[in-house]
């Protein structure tokens, strides 16, 4: 350290307003976390060590769970110098034990993700647990980043980058205003340090439905610019451009030496076809229904495609796999394809803001067709041709144009009209016993998204069971005959589902009244948020539009005696509309429901809330019939 | 468990051929198989699937091993088929060394495309599971089969257990047992065909064929897996041993250092210090009770490598154990307060029915403590359960029960107080602003098993599980419920005192309950019992009924009525169902209702006085079942009049 000659640049105290914490109250919490993370050239190579340091207090004997710890990393990085002990009434009792695991499972099939686990002895009320290690970074494109927050409270987190001169660092903050903490940067000597000192930070904890918690836990994302060695400067991540060089090289290493099946196959799916976008249809839905998906994570290995030929010969491949796969037959068929990176939805992140890695998980291709741009996933087996995969809406992709040019389009946000269901019933009534007739038509997700649930789950159970968890119509009496999944397939746009319903008990009958409620599925009835539950926002799958058309037969000797009245809500961002019409012997209710979202902040809950519950109003009115005396 | 060791004296005399592996092979030029129609209506079924187990001494060493063959042609019929089987993980746990593995793919053209060694992988101390190798299947497509076949050499272990049923249909199962002369015993599970004595390649053999294996069948109220096909075995080298020795033995084996003759101080040093109380208290139970909340808040058991873990001296150090480590600690705490107690060896219910007739270690999972004389068990492993009846998931299975002379008997292991786990729900129903809510106040008293899940539950989880069930406990399956208030009390895990009632009292508004047909309003009464899920059988019943515990709920729904409005619809608050097996009432649901000061009060209960019933009465059981579905619909019509 270069105290004396040390010049303090600046300090940034954000702003900060948010509940005190009262670390009594906690079964288990952070006293300390930090990063201390040393860069440096040495025989002008770079050189890039992390210090960990993880200090947890046990309040109660609650969560002892915790003790469990483990250290994660993979081929990109070494751990060393682990230490690991309790403190109880001043004793230290240190971990004797550390295992190497392989990481397993995730939906991923072999990954080079590994850990080093073990246990915290003498764990209880009052223990102090402290862990620490160095962690080696052996490429520079994966400096990785600092979280302030975790699963439990943090009473300091500290972050502290130390570069030499001749590193340009590159860093972004994320979400760090609702903290109490500051930024230094001293420039020393030879150095210069970047530190945040964070206080009192909540624990971060999603909920299924919550929006990705990257969008709300305070981090810093680091990366290197740049560094220079005998007065020459070499790029790392300066820019996307940087990024985009490297993802090349990598594309490069592609080992395409016999492609002649490919080529054959291609040609053969696209002999008779003339038009780009029936060619680029038939060999994206050939790439989906004959090419598995298994992922692997496998170091540098992780973002070099395998050649198309060894995909296609074996049959599955992960996404850059069929990304390359799909490249290699598209642009062989004179159909313009491009590799592309993308981040999926749950990685809040910019190539412009942080051109890293951290920004992409994922690999698609883009194609243009009849001049139009469209984004191609095999991964998601089910998606129909021209649709992006739900997951990357709304998202950058980086399109590989050449070895030096490249694009960045957002996959556009696809309209509620392109994912609609349209539900058709026809209802007869025999005192409290109600028989319908019903046709479900889906389009786009919502079709996706039925047709794979359906695929995975529907032998698992009985078809009605199926049904029955799946739609929740009527009641729990329920039951399903004359069920007609059809050709559970998504190639032709449109799906449509058929059943015959007998609801036991749903109708009611009190002396001469026959009452109805003509709502036989109640979408959105259980989606009131509880506020005090919810931290983050919320996640939309896809904008959608439910429509129903519901016909009672009125039975014989019976006629209508209350109808509700029409009803309708509709707002930019969500919606309803109710209206009932009676037609010679029939009373036909027309229903809608959209979602034109793909979030909820949590500003809008309480909006969203008071749309619910209109919602709910009108699926209480219900339609009564008298007996004709 | 998996640490039982047997030290079995292995004497016979070896004899000389080559393994039958090695001449065993898959068809040179392979086709594909004709399946029929209901056949191809399966995402994936096996064809055939051939295990050949072959022990062997070496006439070097006299050491015997273990060669095990798995031969599986699988047909894929849709992407869940493939999905299902493209995947192949092969356990490496106790394997000296992995002969050739062959892989292909039939297409139904005919096109064979093989396995490529490269793409092996291998992964290691994966969680429980020890080492894999894996590999993904090449060519995997619709209508095709893919074929494995591969054979490990394993060290030796005399028991060992086969599983013949799986979630998809097989058409043909042979497995086959060969010993090379060392002693035998085998033996086959939930199905009524049993191993044949037969010569392959004039080599004598047990085998077993088993044709049209259906897919497990998955059934609410089952215990699915412990009623799968299987085969057990055992193969030694010393004919004199019978299933009396093997368990003499491993009693002998698991007995060891949880019967302390003498106490260790340190164990006696922290009972003086940290159990202070405990000489004022008079009653084993409480006794009992207190040892097992200071262990269970103190100590941590965990489940890697470290063979330290069970000894007594390093658990009290760390206050980290294994399982087995844990019941020492145990055993020497009740032997310093003279506390009687035996060891109990036994399997989860779920996944194993224990058989005394034949020895399985590797059934051997799981170990209670029971105290004969309060007739109350302690599991030392399970953070959710404190002093108390056995744990649901091993009720009703047989275990041996080990005392401190090291003597050993089987029994069936059941609850002491067959009215053990009740809940009692008394609710207060009231109207607001004119049929606009409903209002709810409601007091719970959760008993037994119900009681301390619902502690554990709370205690142990939090976030978004905690408040499912939080909504769980104020009624679920209300869409708009507004939670105005909920008490709970006696939460601690840790108490003292026999079957404390869990205590919930909350208040709770709702509209959605009434629904509005122009003047007049349905209360939907049913539905404040909380979401009942109706029973369905559309298919033959397969599986026996297994539930959870036997159990009894008893409602008082008292509703006050509106001045100047009348009632409809009460007779749907009257529903009783029974099953009567051999003249006992074995479960039952009796709802009715009556009126009296402008109230109107219903009384519901429902009973189910064992954990098990059998198949045959199936749908006596499902019409008591669904008999709470049905309340759940009930509702009362209110008419101004």
């Amino acid at each position: 350290m270069n105290k004396l000659i040390a010049i303090l640049l600046l300090i940034t105290t954000y702003s900060w307003s948010q509940t005190p914490i009262n670390y009594e109250n906690e079964d288990y919490y952070y006293l300390n976390r930090s990063h201390h993370l040393k860069i440096e050239l040495v025989k002008n190579q770079l050189q890039i060590e992390n210090e960990v340091l993880e200090k947890a207090k046990y309040n109660t004997g609650n969560q002892l769970y915790f003790a469990n710890d483990f250290i994660p990393f993979d081929s990109f990085t070494e751990i060393d110098n682990i230490k690991a002990f309790t403190e109880n009434e001043g004793e230290q009792i240190f971990v004797d034990h550390f295992e190497p695991k392989d990481q397993f499972g995730g939906g991923v099939f072999f990954s080079d993700q590994q850990s080093i686990n073990f246990v915290f002895p003498v764990v209880g009320p009052g223990a102090e647990t402290t862990l620490t290690y160095t962690e080696r970074i052996k490429d520079p494109h994966f400096l990785g980043a600092f979280r302030f927050g975790t699963y439990v409270p943090t009473q300091n987190a500290t972050y502290t980058i130390e570069v030499p001169k001749g590193v340009e660092l590159g860093f972004k903050e994320f979400n760090l205003d609702s903290l109490d903490i500051t930024f230094k940067k001293i420039e020393h000597k030879k150095s210069t340090t970047f530190t945040w000192t964070a206080k009192n930070i909540q624990q971060y904890r999603k909920n299924n439905k919550s929006l990705s918690i990257l969008n709300y836990i305070p981090h810093v994302i680091v990366y290197i610019k740049s560094y220079t060695v005998k007065r020459k400067v070499i790029s790392v991540l300066n820019d996307v451009q940087d990024l985009y060089s490297w993802y090349v090289s990598l594309v490069n290493q592609i080992d395409d030496d016999d492609l002649t099946e490919v080529y054959a196959i291609a040609d053969n799916l696209t002999k008779d076809i003339s038009n780009e976008s029936k060619k680029a249809k038939a060999i994206f839905n050939w790439v989906q229904n004959n090419i598995n998906y298994v992922a692997f994570e496998d170091g540098l290995g992780g973002f070099i495609p395998r050649s198309a030929g060894s995909v296609c010969n074996k049959k599955y491949g992960d996404c850059k796999d069929m990304a390359n796969l799909l490249f290699v037959m598209l642009n062989h068929v004179d159909v313009e394809a491009y590799h592309t990176w993308i981040g999926t939805r749950d990685r809040p992140y910019s190539y412009f803001e942080i051109p890293t890695p951290i920004v992409d998980n994922h690999m698609i291709t883009t194609a243009i067709i009849d001049g139009k741009t469209v984004f191609l996933d095999a991964t998601d087996s089910y998606v129909p041709f021209g649709m992006p995969s739900s997951f990357t809406q709304g998202k950058e992709a980086l399109i590989g144009i050449s070895d030096k040019e490249f694009k960045i389009i957002k996959v556009p946000i696809q309209a509620k009209e392109k994912s609609q269901t349209f539900i058709e019933t026809e209802i007869n009534l025999n005192g409290n016993l109600v028989t319908a007739k019903s046709s479900r038509t889906m389009t786009g997700y919502d079709m996706v998204n039925f047709i794979v649930d359906a695929k995975f789950k529907k032998d698992d159970t009985s078809h009605e069971a199926y049904l029955n968890t799946k739609f929740a119509i009527g009641n729990n009496k329920t039951t399903y005959s004359n069920i007609n999944f059809g050709e559970l397939s998504t190639k032709n746009g449109r799906y449509t589902l058929q059943y015959d319903l007998e609801i036991n008990n749903y109708a009611r009958t009190f002396g001469s009244k026959l009452i109805l409620n003509m709502n036989l599925e109640k979408l959105l009835s259980k989606d009131i948020i509880l506020v005090e539950n919810e931290k983050f926002g919320r996640s939309i799958d896809h904008k959608f539009v439910r429509e129903y058309k519901t016909t009672l037969i009125i039975p014989e000797g019976y006629e209508l005696n209350y109808i509700p009245k029409d009803i309708s809500n509709e707002l930019e961002d969500y919606g309803f509309s109710f209206s009932y019409k009676k037609e010679g012997n029939t009373l036909i209710l027309h229903q809608k429901v959209y979602i034109n979202v793909l979030a909820l902040q949590n500003k809008d809950f309480e909006d969203y809330n008071i749309f619910i519950k209109s919602l709910l109003k009108a699926y209480k009115k219900s339609v009564r019939l008298d007996k004709i005396q | 468990m998996n640490k039982i060791i047997l030290i079995i004296a292995i004497f016979t005399s070896s004899i000389s051929f080559s393994q039958y592996y090695t001449t065993y092979d898959w068809e040179a030029n392979p086709t594909i198989h004709t399946i029929n129609d209901s056949d191809n209506m399966e995402s994936s079924l096996a064809i055939l699937k051939r295990k050949i187990i072959e022990f062997r001494r070496s006439e070097t060493n006299n050491n015997i091993s273990i060669f095990e063959t798995t031969h599986d042609i699988i047909r894929l019929n849709d992407e869940t088929g493939i999905l299902r089987h493209n995947q192949v993980y092969i356990p490496m746990f106790g394997v000296k060394k992995l002969q050739e593995i062959k892989a292909r793919t039939i297409s139904k053209d005919g096109t064979v495309t093989n396995l490529d060694e490269k793409n092996i992988k291998k992964i290691e101390n994966v969680e429980e599971y020890g080492d894999f190798q894996i590999f993904a299947i090449e060519g995997a497509e619709i209508d095709s089969e893919i074929e494995i076949l591969y054979t490990v050499e394993k060290d030796y272990s005399p028991f060992g257990t086969e599983m013949l049923q799986s979630n998809y249909p097989i058409k043909r199962v042979e497995m086959v047992f060969i010993t090379n002369g060392l002693s035998e015993y085998i033996k086959t599970y939930n199905t009524d065909q049993e191993f044949e004595r037969t010569y392959l390649d004039n080599l004598l053999v047990e085998e077993l064929s088993l044709s049209n294996i259906p897919k497990i069948a998955e059934e609410e109220y089952s215990a699915t897996d412990a009623n799968k096909i299987y085969a057990a075995y055992q193969c030694f080298g010393n004919a004199e041993i019978t299933q009396e020795l093997l368990w003499n033995n491993t009693i002998g084996n698991i007995a060891y250092g949880l019967f302390p003759k003498e106490v260790q101080p340190s164990i006696l040093n922290e009972i003086k210090n940290h159990l202070t109380t405990i000489d004022s208290i008079t009653t084993d139970f409480e006794k009992a009770a207190i040892v097992d909340n200071y262990i269970k808040t103190n100590f941590t058991v965990i489940d890697n490598r470290n063979s330290q873990l069970e000894e007594i001296d390093y658990i009290l150090t760390n206050r980290s154990s294994s399982d087995i480590g844990i019941l020492k600690v145990y055993a020497h705490f009740l032997t310093a307060l003279e506390i009687p107690y035996e060891i109990v060896v036994t399997s989860n219910r779920y996944t194993h029915r224990f058989d005394p007739e034949f020895f399985n270690p590797g059934a051997l999972r799981e170990f209670l403590i029971y105290l004969p004389k309060i007739k109350q068990y302690i599991s030392p492993t399970r953070i959710d359960y404190r002093l108390s009846e056995a744990p649901a998931n091993i009720l009703g299975n047989y275990g041996v029960f080990i005392d401190k002379n090291i003597e050993y008997y089987f029994d069936k292991i059941t609850q002491s107080d067959p009215d053990y786990s009740r809940i009692i729900r008394n609710m207060d129903i009231s109207f607001i602003d004119d049929f606009e809510r409903v209002k709810v106040d409601e007091s719970q008293k959760y008993y037994g098993h119900w009681g301390v899940q619902n502690r554990a539950f709370m205690a142990l989880t939090s976030g978004e599980s905690k408040a499912g069930f939080e909504d769980y406990l104020t009624g679920s399956g209300i869409e708009d419920k507004k939670v105005i208030s909920l008490e709970l009390e006696n939460t601690e895990m840790n108490q003292l005192t026999y079957n404390l009632p869990y205590i919930v009292n909350s208040t709770i508004e709702s509209s959605t309950l009434i629904q509005d047909a122009g003047g007049s309003y349905i209360f939907e009464v049913g539905k404040i019992i909380g979401t009942q899920s109706e029973l369905y059988q559309e298919k033959k019943r397969e599986n026996p009924i297994e539930m959870q515990y036997p159990n009894q709920y008893n409602y008082s729904i008292t509703v006050a009525i509106p001045e100047g409005y009348s009632l409809d619809g009460l007779e749907s608050l009257v529903i009783n169902k029974e099953l009567v097996i051999d003249g006992i009432k074995l479960c039952w649901w009796h709802s009715n209702y009556e009126i009296k000061d402008n109230q109107l009060v219903i009384t519901i209960e429902e009973s189910y006085r064992v954990n098990d019933f059998p198949i045959e009465h199936y749908e006596g059981f499902r019409q008591v079942i669904n008999a709470a579905s049905d309340f759940n619909k009930a509702a009362i019509l209110f008419t101004e009049e």
